[in-house]
């Protein structure tokens, strides 16, 4: 089990790794101070509930090289984009060598959260932290204290982005396995909309570590659409915590799909700040042999008329096993609030395991508050029904789960993404 | 349903059982060491292998931590303050009749509507109605005793009957469970025993009344009942506690075993001080109830009603072993003031075919904190396993809290797991309609929350099902409007 020396000399390895990076005063005040929060929080073992079902100790009897300079170049060829704005990103550092933002509506900052710190930009400086909280655990204190480069996006009061924002996370090769960590910063100004795709890929490493955070303030009347697809190599480990702040009447409209990895945990923290806004979280999880997926959702209404859906969806084969572990919280002055969680998983074969809680919390009385799980394998009367029309059974267990997954794909408004992520199910299926 | 009168008289003799009989008690000082086990065990001219019994789970318990994940704000409990033996005074033999019983307390029973006598004629129930901690009347077991079934209490069992103690004692729930299992090990008061023996369906529902009399006087009961081949048993176990203003700590241990076609039914109505109405008081009920579906085709049933308790800390559970067992689990939980309740069960599916049910009703209203959490488990070899929970919440009043905690775990494809929860409150349309009918606006709450619970109650033997509908209703009073 891991204790708390083990993880205090894991992040201290990591850390004295990146010493001797200077920054502006504000910013070395928020490393230091999460890296001396690294030695009071409780280690992430089974004791801790977020912790109950992931076993991260492997990982921490891992060592990893921390990035903390821009690559110099990048070996490989930089992914197509969809759109025109494409922002490529290596061992978590903005490349704008291989991206093109140059058709970005004036007034819009897409880029290197590094050099808008460099540049003294007080929209950092005032935003930077205040949404992600560095000690929920280690590994969201461990990002704070190594806080260098990632994304910043910021779109002014009004303006809606027509092209999605793209953004490819790739890693670069070498002796020792990288640890990326990207802290990326998102925010939009009154009314402003856009849409966000992260593409989460190998590049050109097997073995590496990715511990992103991603801050997102919307701010009255914003709207964001993200999707994620996390499609790292099968040796990868991928931490992503994103964390939200909602203005009045904002929109949050979020889907993760998540295919690699060896152990990948996916956390969303969602806060109503204000009234009407609602929040729609989504996710897809394969997982095959030796392969974890995490989710883990909290969503706390603080204040009244605010609505929230989660709906998260699991195949599992192979070895597989699948975590969920989704929260919603009503305090007690958020009445009318409006939320919903589910979650299913299909089991597909023999050894797969899912361990699954979605929990409810509410002090308030005048709410709507629902959630649902199951967990099952396919229907026989459902792939008999195919056989019967001719479909061999191979072809059937495919549609059915094609049929199972396309709840959660068809919610992304891309229609290239859609089949992209279509493509990429159905590559996952087709080694089954 | 009740008429508003008989309610509005029940209401105002505000907590109805809060009265302490004066009875000479034979109470040990407060204090837990090796010695009070030692004087309790020998109280009970206890054989030497249960003292070590005893003795092992306290030494278990000295490294233990007390659990604090459950959803409950506790204040710290001294365990250095409570005293844990106290009998009523009896002669040397203990009474043999009625008539030998301390008028005193037949006259308790009587004010807690439960006169022995009656019960003998009236309800053909036998019940060993515990005092505090040494069972002072058992009736009926003559009757039993024709039918070969053992019902007595757990201290004449660990003399009369050691082969089936030993074999059974702790066989559900370890020593070192938990932190309060743990303690129960080690300084159980008394409780009850029942044998059904191969192929018997008891001829009557068996009952245990409790009842927390001694002031500072911990109740650690303990349950033992074991349904052998094809036998049948109904149990059910009714609380009450006088009034007091310090908090009382119960900690009790229940353990079902359930052999080849066996069914153990155990029901509950719970209805312990609460504390008064700024939280002051009140019981501490910190529960293991555990059922093992030991046998193939085996069927365990938890049925329970708790209105009472400041907290209520409780999850009986079942060990679905065999193939084709069955486990349920039906709960109406009401927390109301500054109550608090961390409730739930446990479906650990372990044999093929087993099946359970899940059916948990809370209600929150005022200042009050209701949580389910639950477990349910298929585990590798759990082939055909199935598992349907229904937890829903019902909200009365803007300052109390519904929560739900549920925890699934599968690990074989075939088995089927199925979840569901919502919260809400008595809907404006509802009321309005039952208040078109002429209906007052309590006696229209009242009717949905039965409503609301009905699939709990239906579980219940009639008896106990009317006890629960009027306790739901005086519970509730006054926190509408």
């Amino acid at each position: 089990m891991i204790t708390a020396e083990l993880q205090k000399s894991w992040a201290a390895s990591l850390l004295e790794g990146a010493a001797g990076t200077a920054a502006a005063p504000w910013l070395e005040e928020l490393r230091g101070q999460a890296g001396a929060l690294i030695d009071c929080l409780p280690p992430v073992n089974r004791k801790q509930e977020a912790w109950r079902y992931t076993n991260v100790e492997p990982l921490l009897k891992e060592s990893f090289q921390p990035v903390v300079q821009r690559p110099s170049g990048y070996g490989g060829e930089a992914p197509e984009a969809i759109g025109p704005h494409r922002l490529v990103f290596v061992d978590g550092w903005f490349m704008p060598e291989l991206s093109d933002t140059a058709l970005l509506p004036e007034g819009v900052t897409a880029g290197s959260l590094d050099e808008a710190i460099a540049a003294g930009d007080e929209r950092v400086k005032n935003r930077l932290g205040s949404v992600a909280d560095p000690g929920e655990h280690l590994f969201a204190a461990l990002n704070t204290a190594l806080i260098n480069d990632g994304l910043f996006l910021h779109l002014p009061a009004g303006v809606k982005l027509e092209s999605p924002v793209e953004l490819f996370w790739l890693n670069s090769g070498g002796d020792a396995a990288r640890l990326a960590q990207p802290r990326n910063l998102v925010i939009l100004e009154p009314g402003a909309e856009a849409v966000l795709v992260e593409h989460h890929l190998p590049g050109a490493a097997e073995r590496y570590l990715h511990n992103g955070v991603t801050e997102i303030v919307l701010d009255p009347g914003a709207k964001l659409d993200h999707y994620r697809i996390q499609d790292e190599s099968e040796q990868a480990w991928h931490l992503s915590r994103i964390a939200l702040d909602q203005g009045d009447g904002s929109r949050y409209h979020g889907i993760t799909l998540a295919f690699g990895g060896r152990l990948a945990r996916t956390e969303y923290h969602g806060l109503f700040t204000a009234e009407e806004a609602a929040c729609t979280l989504r996710g897809l999880y394969t997982v095959g042999n030796d392969q974890l997926q995490d989710f883990h959702l909290d969503v706390r209404h603080d204040v009244p008329r605010c609505s929230s859906r989660e709906q998260f969806k699991g195949l599992l084969h192979g070895k597989g096993r699948a975590v969920f572990d989704g929260r919603i919280l009503v305090a007690q002055d958020a009445q009318k609030s409006d939320a919903e969680l589910t979650n299913d998983n299909l089991l597909l074969t023999r050894n797969a395991e899912v361990d699954t809680k979605p929990q409810l919390e509410i002090y308030a009385d005048d709410v709507k508050a629902s959630h649902g799980t199951t967990v099952g394998q396919l229907e026989a009367d459902q792939v008999f029904y195919l056989r019967a029309r001719g479909i061999d059974e191979r072809r059937a267990l495919h549609m059915l789960c094609e049929g199972f997954a396309a709840e959660i794909i068809e919610h992304i408004h891309l229609e290239s993404l859609r089949e992209q992520a279509l493509a990429r199910l159905r590559q996952t299926l087709g080694e089954l | 349903m009740s008429t508003q009168r008989e309610l509005d008289d029940l209401v105002k003799a505000g907590y109805e059982h809060g009265f302490v009989t004066q009875v000479e008690s034979d109470t040990l000082p407060p204090g837990l060491n090796e010695d009070t086990i030692r004087f309790l065990s020998a109280k009970k001219k206890e054989p030497e292998w249960m003292l070590e019994y005893r003795l092992k789970a306290y030494r278990h318990w000295l490294t233990m931590e007390e659990p604090d994940w459950a959803h409950l704000k506790i204040e710290p409990i001294d365990y250095q303050a409570i005293s844990y033996y106290s009998a009523p005074k009896k002669a040397a033999d203990g009474p043999k009749s009625l008539d030998e019983v301390d008028p005193e307390l037949i006259e308790t029973y009587n004010k807690l509507g439960i006169p022995l006598e009656e019960q003998k004629a009236l309800a053909g129930v036998a019940v060993d109605a515990v005092f505090d901690s040494v069972s002072v009347a058992t009736t009926f077991r003559e009757e039993l005793a024709k039918a070969g079934v053992i019902f007595c209490s757990i201290s004449e069992a660990v003399h009369q009957y050691p082969e089936l103690v030993k074999r059974y004692l702790g066989s559900v729930v370890p020593h070192t469970d938990n932190f309060f299992a743990c303690l129960n090990a080690a300084v159980f008061s008394d409780g009850t025993f029942v044998y059904v023996p191969e192929g018997v369906r008891c001829p009557m529902e068996l009952s245990t009344y409790f009842r927390i009399n001694e002031a500072k006087t911990g109740q650690f009961e303990r349950t033992l009942i074991v349904a052998d081949k094809g036998a049948y048993v109904s149990y059910l176990e009714g609380c009450t506690a006088p009034m007091r203003d310090e908090n009382q700590l119960h900690a009790a241990v229940v353990e079902l075993i359930a052999l080849e076609d066996a069914d153990i039914k155990y029901s509950t109505v719970q209805n312990w001080y609460p504390g008064d109405e700024q939280g002051r008081g009140g019981i501490y009920n910190f529960v293991t109830k555990r059922g093992d579906c030991r046998g193939d085709r085996s069927h365990i049933s938890w049925t329970q009603v708790e209105t009472g308790s400041a907290i209520t800390w409780k999850y009986p559970s079942c060990i679905l072993q065999g193939d084709d067992s069955v486990g349920e689990f039906y709960s109406v939980a009401v927390t109301r003031g500054h109550q608090q309740a961390d409730t739930g069960t446990k479906m650990y599916h372990i044999g093929k075919n087993t099946r359970s049910t899940i059916v948990s009703k809370g209600i929150s209203a005022a200042h009050g904190q209701n949580a389910y959490r639950g477990l349910v488990r298929m585990g590798a070899k759990a082939e055909n396993g199935r598992n349907h929970t229904q937890c829903d919440s019902l909200l009365i009043g803007d300052k109390c809290g519904a929560h739900t905690f549920p925890y699934i775990e599968v690990r074989n494809p075939t088995a089927k797991v199925e979840h569901e929860a919502t919260t809400s409150k008595i809907s404006e349309d509802q009321l309005f309609y039952c208040r078109q009918r002429g209906l007052t606006e309590e006696d229209a709450v009242s009717l949905i929350v039965n409503g609301f619970c009905k699939e709990v109650f239906n579980e219940l033997p009639m008896e106990f099902a009317v006890e629960a509908r009027k306790l739901l209703n005086i519970t509730l009073e006054g926190a509408v409007g």
